[in-house]
């Protein structure tokens, strides 16, 4: 089954090229919790692999490179979205199904851009930040 | 989801990380995930659902 429709890849593709600088996908895999059950018998690593290798054939600046295990993840199959491959502290953990799949796209654009979309005063706030912040959100596939 | 991805890309002192919760369930009970997208900051459960930019801000530094 494709990726996306095909609207939808051009639409990806333009965003794509639209990118400042290259993003690196780094896709993890290892063992993996059992799922709730309504899964279905899908193998998420392989379907991981699948959503960010057919990712970067949309875009010259996007790659996908796949590990096992590697450092700095405590779940599998998750993807790191790197910009210049820097590690930036940006991961989806688990399969990004459905509409979530749109965040990823969303996660690259944003990588990819030189210049932060945040308001100003978000700028200024982070910028004085004196301590690190763990932000993470529970989503579901929809 | 965006705003912790951007907020992360914007400071190396923040990390913004989605979890799929069906496939996370034993985590997605500990931290008592009922509603989508839940918000946790530092490991500490904080807010269900969407909220403008500026109110993220405040909620994430609270």
């Amino acid at each position: 089954m494709a990726l996306l429709r095909p609207e939808e890849e051009a639409k990806v593709r333009e965003w794509f090229t639209e990118l400042e600088r290259p993003v690196q996908l780094l896709v993890a895999l290892g063992p993996e919790e059992t799922p709730r059950a309504g899964s279905g018998d899908v193998d998420f690593g392989a379907e991981m692999v699948r959503v960010c290798e057919g990712l970067a054939e949309l875009g010259d600046l996007v790659s996908c490179w796949v590990e096992q295990e590697p450092e700095g993840f405590p779940r599998f199959p998750a993807v790191s979205i790197r910009p210049d491959g820097r590690d930036a502290g940006v991961r989806y953990d688990g399969l990004p199904w459905g509409y979530e799949l749109g965040s990823l796209v969303g996660a690259i654009v944003d990588a990819g851009r030189a210049e932060s979309t945040l308001r100003p005063e978000s700028l200024t706030a982070l910028g004085q930040l004196d301590r690190d912040l763990a932000l993470e959100v529970f989503v579901t596939p929809t | 989801m965006l705003l912790a991805f951007r907020f992360a890309l914007a400071s190396q002192r923040v990390s913004g990380t989605a979890i799929e919760a069906n496939e996370f369930p034993q985590l997605s009970q500990e931290l008592r995930v009922w509603a989508v997208p839940r918000i946790v900051v530092d490991g500490e459960p904080r807010w269900d659902g969407a909220v403008p930019e500026p109110e993220f801000l405040r909620r994430i530094l609270a």
